[in-house]
């Protein structure tokens, strides 16, 4: 039996009214010869239906596939939760003055209810910057989420959140969880799960905002503002917004804090561009160009350990062997479909391997203390400008370490790889105002 | 331009110019074709009574363990973790969408066999209307069937693939006859059709009422084995 508190601030599918008092939609809204999903707001195609002449939702099928023989229960959002001091924050760390300034801003917008990007650089301390703000929507009793498209990145985050705040309940949902839904003041959660909510939280924390799938998902972006209540408000963070977040900084319709420098004070590195001309077809000959096997051959000697992106998974064999053959021996290849690829990153962290061959997939949220970088194809369509900036930020992220190499080998000199060099530039010129060292 | 059913990718469409020429309706691909071969076939070297595939062509130990009137069983696609997948989204998650990928294979599987009438193995009342669809039929397109056996009205309390295989096989007889079934059936070869074989027991149940209906003989054929 499904207790009130379930159907607080969410849309749960039913094909019966419960016994509270929730009240019911149907899930499928028909709008001329159309018909709508109330969950996740996408249109259904002709043939979306079953044997019986009943509609159903192919878009949001993965959270449980809704007919038109459901409805939406939800009871509004009362906010009943203890009031907890200091919004149980029992984190102990210092924010550096940079943070704190970031932190300030942070909280003075979310004070106000105003959407917010945070635009730190890659290894600002995002994260810790956002805890003085959340702490005090925690402390006002407001109902908070922190979401993010990648669901490693929530998996990373909670035990975080959970150390750096004792003092307030929290649940983590992704797809495929073992824990039931539990109603807490701090909801930690993968964007597909905001298409369970319903005008149900105060503030929206969005981590990653650009990354897949995101920032191309109508679906997901509706989710999020259709999880957050009419006088809410949501906080982005990104180290790589994307054009049309850009856009809107520009135009003065979002409110923007920077955080140019990492948090030990450094600028970014710059991205070091090579001409590889028709490297593909020397590498159909097993020849990568003379001037990566120079330098990688250099890597190995002074033990400078390192990353070599490369545009797609069928590349990795290829480009491996060529390796071999040029002598320079000891790296793992890594793709998201690996099974291994937990360990293979453990191995490279344990420093037992001198360097990864990689796809994208290593693009974000991997830290290797002293890592070089170099990328292969930069020009090809799969590096967008911001996986290029990432892939950059994986350089000179621990305080021992502040600096490093990122080159990148490309066939032609493309917009998108042009882009994120102006990108890294405009984020050290304000960071050189602030005092950054290079 | 149109996305695969399945995984979603973009269908690139190769327009040829005898496809031009011909003035005719151009037949949209719907699965992509990494989808279409995630399945792996069952070869000639397979279980002759079960259709199992095996390393050699032999009756294989479950089938020489049951007793009664033998069945002779082919299928298409070995069950494994590809197939199940496939029938996580389509039956358990109803996404009935997925049926066109299937519809092929088993027209083409159809053709290889003898048969006079097909009876797709039914869906009870209750699956029916929570399901909305029987996963079976969704796979035919335009083959003649009927709808020769009943779900008996009692309600299952687990389904068959939540079962351990001793429990499916003291599973009692779920299925009786359509009230004009023994017309339809009487001294003709019938095919049943089911989506996956796995003990046998729900095929054989179906059987021993198609036999009581007159028919002259049974097989049958699964999506899976």
């Amino acid at each position: 039996m499904q207790n009130d508190e379930d159907f607080f601030g969410r849309q749960l599918p039913l094909r019966g009214a419960p016994a509270n008092g929730a009240v019911g939609q149907r899930a499928l809204r028909t709008v001329g010869e159309r018909r709508q999903c109330q969950r996740c707001g996408q249109w259904l195609a002709v043939t979306d239906r079953l044997a019986n002449g009943d509609w159903y939702c192919r878009q949001c099928l993965q959270l449980g596939r809704l007919t038109s023989q459901h409805e939406l229960y939800t009871i509004p959002e009362p906010n009943r939760f203890a009031r907890v001091k200091s919004g149980g924050l029992t984190w102990t760390g210092q924010l550096s003055a940079q943070q704190d300034v970031a932190a300030q801003a942070v909280l003075r917008h979310v004070k106000t209810r105003t959407d917010h990007l945070l635009w730190a650089v890659t290894g600002a301390g995002k994260t810790e910057i956002v805890y003085p703000a959340l702490a005090w929507a925690l402390a006002q009793g407001w109902r908070v989420a922190w979401t993010s498209p990648r669901v490693d990145v929530c998996l990373e985050l909670a035990p975080r959140l959970r150390q750096a705040f004792g003092g307030v309940a929290q649940a983590l949902l992704y797809g495929g969880q073992a824990d039931p839904y539990a109603y807490c003041p701090l909801t930690i959660c993968t964007t597909h799960q905001l298409l369970r909510f319903k005008a149900a939280f105060d503030l929206i924390v969005v981590d990653e905002v650009d990354a897949f799938p995101l920032a191309t998902s109508p679906m997901l972006q509706r989710a999020i503002a259709n999880a957050q209540k009419p006088q809410g408000c949501h906080l982005l963070l990104t180290a790589t917004p994307g054009n049309d977040l850009q856009q809107q900084v520009r135009r003065h319709q979002l409110a923007v804090t920077y955080v140019p420098l990492r948090y030990h004070g450094h600028l970014l590195p710059q991205i070091d561009l090579r001409l590889a001309w028709r490297w593909r077809e020397g590498l159909l000959r097993n020849r990568l160009p003379s001037a990566l096997i120079h330098q990688l051959r250099g890597y190995l000697a002074k033990h400078q350990r390192f990353l070599l992106f490369v545009p797609h998974v069928v590349d990795l064999p290829v480009i491996s062997q060529a390796l071999q053959l040029a002598g320079i021996q000891g790296g793992v290849t890594v793709h998201a479909a690996d099974p291994d690829r937990p360990t293979k990153v453990q191995a490279m962290r344990d420093e037992t391997i001198p360097f990864l061959i990689t796809t994208t997939i290593l693009e974000r949220g991997v830290t290797f203390p002293n890592i070089a970088v170099v990328i292969l194809g930069g020009d090809d369509p799969v590096f967008s400008t911001a996986a290029l900036v990432q892939i950059a930020g994986r350089v000179g992220r621990s305080a021992d370490f502040p600096s490093g190499q990122v080159t990148c080998y490309c066939h032609s000199h493309t917009k998108r790889v042009r882009l994120a060099r102006g990108m890294i530039a405009h984020l050290n010129l304000q960071g050189r105002r602030q005092g950054g060292r290079p | 331009m149109s996305a695969c059913v399945w995984c979603g990718r973009q269908l690139q469409a190769t327009l040829t110019l005898a496809q031009i020429w011909r003035f005719a309706p151009i037949a949209q691909a719907t699965v992509c074709d990494t989808c279409q071969h995630r399945f792996a076939a069952i070869t000639s070297q397979h279980c002759p009574a079960c259709g199992r595939q095996q390393i050699d062509e032999t009756v294989c130990l479950d089938c020489q363990r049951w007793s009664g009137r033998p069945l002779t069983n082919h299928a298409v696609y070995v069950y494994d973790v590809a197939m199940k997948a496939y029938m996580q989204q389509y039956k358990f998650q109803g996404d009935y969408a997925l049926r066109v990928l299937m519809q092929a294979p088993l027209a083409a599987a159809l053709q290889r066999e003898t048969y006079d009438v097909l009876v797709p193995i039914p869906v009870d009342q209750t699956t029916w209307r929570t399901r909305g669809f029987n996963q079976v039929t969704g796979w035919l397109r335009n083959q003649p069937f009927q709808q020769a056996l009943l779900v008996r009205a009692t309600h299952k309390e687990r389904p068959q693939s939540a079962k351990a295989r001793a429990d499916r096989l003291r599973t009692p007889q779920p299925f009786t006859l359509a009230p004009n079934a023994s017309q339809i059936l009487h001294g003709q070869r019938v095919l049943l059709l089911d989506d996956v074989y796995t003990t046998g027991r729900t095929l054989r149940h179906a059987a021993d009422q198609i036999y009581l209906g007159g028919a002259k003989a049974v097989t049958s054929l699964t999506l899976a084995r």
